[in-house]
């Protein structure tokens, strides 16, 4: 646990007024606040660190408090054992958005023992904090509707996630955030799809994108190869004298569109004409008499 | 509307400790919907969550209807921008 400079946090100096200490406060809180910067977790975490400075610094017993012990805070709970005092604390006058129990650092409570939601001001019920998740996902994953169970702060959510869904895109489960304040409603949780790169195809929206490698015999008499796609095998028919690098279309066979069951975008397959290597005498004998004819 | 997706403001108002007055000037400034009916004013439960953030920003901040407007406009428009840096990411980290 270290010592917190809340004069430095709050950029004022140790001597300031408790205007000039406001006046800080407000500025900074003007920028960080949560819903001001929705997903900036380093905001969220700033403006908790200004509320606790402020929560300290414009309290005149805390601050004393705080300026007495400062470095050697950690010696102030032998001297302060009356914990009842921290309940004559007036109210500072402390910000509400998105903050709970549990945003204040330990060294704070080190300090001022536990803070509960009645020493925060109003009693204007607030929907809890909101949480941000990640999930990383196999693109193959992501061609299907499935179910996961995710563990967040310590419960088992299990969560439906339907077939098509995109790299970066926020899912909302409501209810599972933080709790609420004064007995609001609890915050939702945000989970943030994160789709890994498939080593065979590649997305671009809903289509899907490949490239398969020909023989050259195949190549120039034509055939047919198998492919391996995410919903089974499909057989296709090669034209003779397919071209190295060409692109064909196979409508419906791509990525599943979010939300639309049963619709599906491309799959744009590319070939890759290999030419043989290691050729044997007949074969070279062969090739060679091809090209004179 | 069905009645049970909609919160008497009344009880709302009483419930959150929010003058009437600050719903009207939010309605005024097209940021909550508010539903008139006989006699009572209602507030539709979808509108909860971005009520609630108006009502934050300006006990904490000090922000009033117009600057809530334009807040709600920004963060909209932040919102749209991020959505389409996704998009063209995705699209970026095919030729990577």
């Amino acid at each position: 646990m270290a010592y917190i400079d809340y004069y430095k946090i709050l950029g004022v100096d140790k001597k300031a007024s408790q205007e000039e200490i406001k006046k800080a406060y407000r500025k900074l809180a003007r920028k960080m606040h949560p819903d001001l910067n929705p997903d900036d977790k380093d905001a969220h975490k700033k403006f908790q660190q200004i509320n606790e400075a402020n929560e300290v610094l414009s309290d005149p017993d805390k601050r004393k408090k705080y300026d007495q012990y400062g470095e050697h805070w950690q010696h102030a709970d032998e001297i302060e054992k009356n914990k009842a005092r921290q309940d004559q604390y007036q109210q500072s006058g402390g910000f509400s958005g998105d903050m709970n129990e549990g945003d204040f650092s330990d060294f704070f409570e080190s300090l001022f023992g536990k803070q509960t939601q009645q020493h925060r001001g109003r009693n204007v019920k607030f929907r809890g904090q909101d949480f941000n998740a990640e999930l990383v996902l196999l693109l193959k994953l992501a061609y299907t509707t499935h179910q996961q169970t995710l563990a967040v702060n310590g419960k088992n959510i299990r969560i439906t996630i339907p077939a098509g869904v995109e790299n970066g895109q926020i899912i909302r489960l409501k209810g599972h955030g933080g709790p609420g304040v004064n007995g609001g409603p609890q915050g939702d949780l945000y989970i943030t799809f994160v789709i890994e790169k498939d080593p065979v195809f590649r997305r671009d929206g809903n289509d899907l994108h490949t490239v398969v490698d020909l023989d050259l015999y195949t190549a120039v008499l034509g055939g047919e190869i198998l492919l391996d796609t995410f919903s089974g095998k499909i057989k296709l028919k090669v034209n003779p004298e397919t071209q190295n690098g060409t692109k064909i279309r196979l409508k419906g066979k791509g990525f599943p569109v979010y939300k639309h069951e049963g619709v599906f975008g491309d799959l744009y397959v590319t070939y890759q004409i290999k030419i043989p290597t290691g050729l044997t005498e007949k074969q070279k004998e062969l090739f060679t008499q091809l090209s004179k004819l | 509307m069905e009645k049970d997706e909609l919160i008497r403001m009344e009880s709302f108002c009483m419930i959150y400790e929010i003058e009437p007055a600050f719903l009207h000037l939010l309605e005024e400034s097209g940021l909550v919907e508010i539903v008139h009916e006989q006699d009572e004013e209602y507030i539709a439960t979808t509108a909860l969550e971005q009520l609630e953030k108006f009502m934050r920003l300006h006990h904490d901040l000090d922000i009033n209807a117009n600057g809530l407007e334009a807040i709600a406009y920004l963060l909209q428009k932040i919102s749209d921008l991020q959505d389409e840096i996704s998009r063209l990411k995705n699209r970026l980290n095919l030729y990577e």
